[in-house]
């Protein structure tokens, strides 16, 4: 992690480093499929990117788990080795470095300083705004100062990961800490939400090799998502849809149908609503994802994902009852006295309405970022 | 046990394919694939097929792996990672198939071409070479000569 190499160009690293323009075409031709580009593109890529100044990359981390940086570092095309040493100049990021303390702080701003405008900016976590900004410091720096100061340089700003994007788990119903995803934060600068929880490693690499390649933001959806990779549902491309088209639903996770591999919608999956590429790029390498081990979607790459309700009730029922429990018309059953009716009723009825309050306060922040 | 792919797995051919018919995903690439010939030779432009893009199952691949066959040229690259290339029995169609440094595969593509476009040298490089061949040779003759 240098911060004194940002005019060296992709090719001359690749040449300093021994790897070929054999192996480089090799890597972007993974990349590119990983990308769903065309097969051609992988040389062309390769070409361009030879030519590419190194963009100073500054990665900061938030209100986070560390789980998007673990995911990241598993990318196998490219590879996170590969991205780091060759295509970026990462001079900034607080777990992967060996800097710490004044001298890693040193490194940021004098990154930020030498490559005014030009820098990306990766940001991981939501950022928390309670009590003056103090559940999330480092150095002395609240993490909502740190954003608003990095992101005036900032060529671009890539969230990685739902916290980042939406909020995610500490945006959710109460959100104690008053946290916000970054475009609450910051109106003024291209934002490009990786969203997920956490985001596959290749949409993460492939976003910001995109990005180095073409020097410009990919196209975004409605939620700031790349197309590429969140351009259709996990329904839509899953292996078992033809069974949710024949209307073969398993009904628990060790019935005969989910023995049979059938479409687990009536088990909670939440992928008819939710736009993401792990039914096709998959995981670990391309090995397999959630719904191929059994399990449904969690939704976990779409907005108050959290707040949706049981990861376990189907999609066409009520969002009330916590995970595990009996249905809503079995606890009215159990019950059978009207005072508890109207208990769980009015239960749900405020539930449904905090939901909405907080939907509407997300979308707020969408279209009405907070002022920076 | 290493790897997921070392776990033998016993593929059974559909029916079809037992009596010499393609199933309709196989049919369907095999027919892109004649089209890209046809460019091949009328336009002489080059073209892929990305095949981990397409939702192929075992019994497809091992099918349409069966219906190219294997041809005279067999090609090895080791460039950050094996990856291995071979024409197929039908000319200018070559299966071409990349593994990182792991031995994991990261790519395979069907490319329609004369050649596959990694094994061409590049014209910077070949420039390069002559030099540092030029080189070489006027080094050992200054070093015979003395």
């Amino acid at each position: 992690m240098t911060h004194d190499n940002h005019d060296v160009t992709v090719g001359e690293m690749l040449r300093r480093h021994g790897i070929s323009r054999r192996g480089f075409i090799k890597f972007c031709t993974a990349a590119a499929s990983a990308m769903a580009l065309p097969p051609f593109m992988g040389p062309a890529m390769a070409q361009q990117l030879r030519n590419a100044r190194r963009p100073s990359v500054i990665y900061l981390s938030f209100q986070e788990c560390t789980g998007c940086l673990e995911s990241l570092t598993r990318s196998f095309a490219p590879t996170i080795e590969s991205l780091i040493f060759n295509i970026i100049s990462l001079d900034y990021d607080d777990t992967l470095m060996a800097a710490a303390g004044e001298a890693a702080e040193t490194a940021r701003t004098k990154a930020m300083q030498d490559n005014f405008g030009k820098y990306v900016l990766i940001v991981d976590g939501s950022v928390p705004t309670g009590a003056g900004g103090g559940y999330c410091t480092a150095g002395g720096h609240s993490a909502v100062d740190t954003l608003r100061e990095a992101a005036k340089g900032a060529a671009a700003i890539v969230c990685v990961g739902t916290c980042a994007s939406f909020g995610g788990i500490p945006f959710a119903d109460p959100n104690p800490t008053q946290a916000w995803p970054v475009t609450g934060i910051v109106a003024d600068k291209p934002i490009i939400n990786v969203s997920g929880c956490p985001p596959i490693p290749e949409v993460i690499t492939g976003t910001l090799l995109q990005f180095v390649t073409t020097g410009t933001v990919p196209d975004l959806d409605e939620h700031r998502r790349p197309k590429v990779f969140f351009g259709n549902t996990i329904h839509d491309r899953c292996y078992r849809r033809p069974f949710y088209d024949q209307g073969k639903f398993a009904k628990s996770f060790d019935d005969e149908g989910a023995r049979n591999g059938w479409c687990l919608f009536e088990l909670g999956c939440k992928g008819p609503t939710t736009y993401n590429a792990c039914a096709t790029l998959k995981w670990n390498g391309g090995t397999s994802f959630p719904i191929e081990s059994g399990h449904g979607c969690l939704g976990c790459s779409e907005p108050n994902f959290w707040d949706k309700g049981s990861f376990y009730s189907g999609l066409s029922s009520p969002a009330w009852g916590k995970a595990g429990e009996t249905s809503p018309l079995e606890v009215l059953k159990i019950a059978g006295g009207a005072a508890v009716v109207g208990g769980v009723l009015g239960a749900a009825a405020a539930g449904v309405g905090r939901m909405r309050q907080h939907r509407q306060e997300y979308e707020s922040i969408d279209n009405e970022p907070k002022g920076s | 046990m290493s790897r997921l792919t070392d776990i033998p797995i016993r593929i059974e051919p559909l029916v079809s394919s037992s009596s010499g018919g393609l199933g309709g995903g196989v049919t369907a690439i095999l027919t892109e694939i004649v089209r890209l010939l046809e460019r091949l030779a009328s336009l002489d432009e080059p073209a892929a097929i990305d095949l981990r893009s397409l939702p192929m199952s075992p019994q497809d691949r091992t099918e349409l792996q069966n219906a190219l066959g294997e041809g005279e040229v067999q090609a090895t690259l080791n460039a950050e990672g094996i990856s291995r290339i071979h024409e197929t029995r039908v000319p200018g169609v070559w299966w071409v198939e990349h593994r990182d440094r792991h031995g994991e595969p990261i790519a395979e593509l069907i490319e329609v071409s004369r050649v596959p476009q990694i094994l061409a040298s590049a014209s910077e490089e070949i420039a390069a070479g002559a030099r540092d061949l030029r080189e070489r040779i006027t080094a050992a003759m200054a070093a015979r000569s003395r």
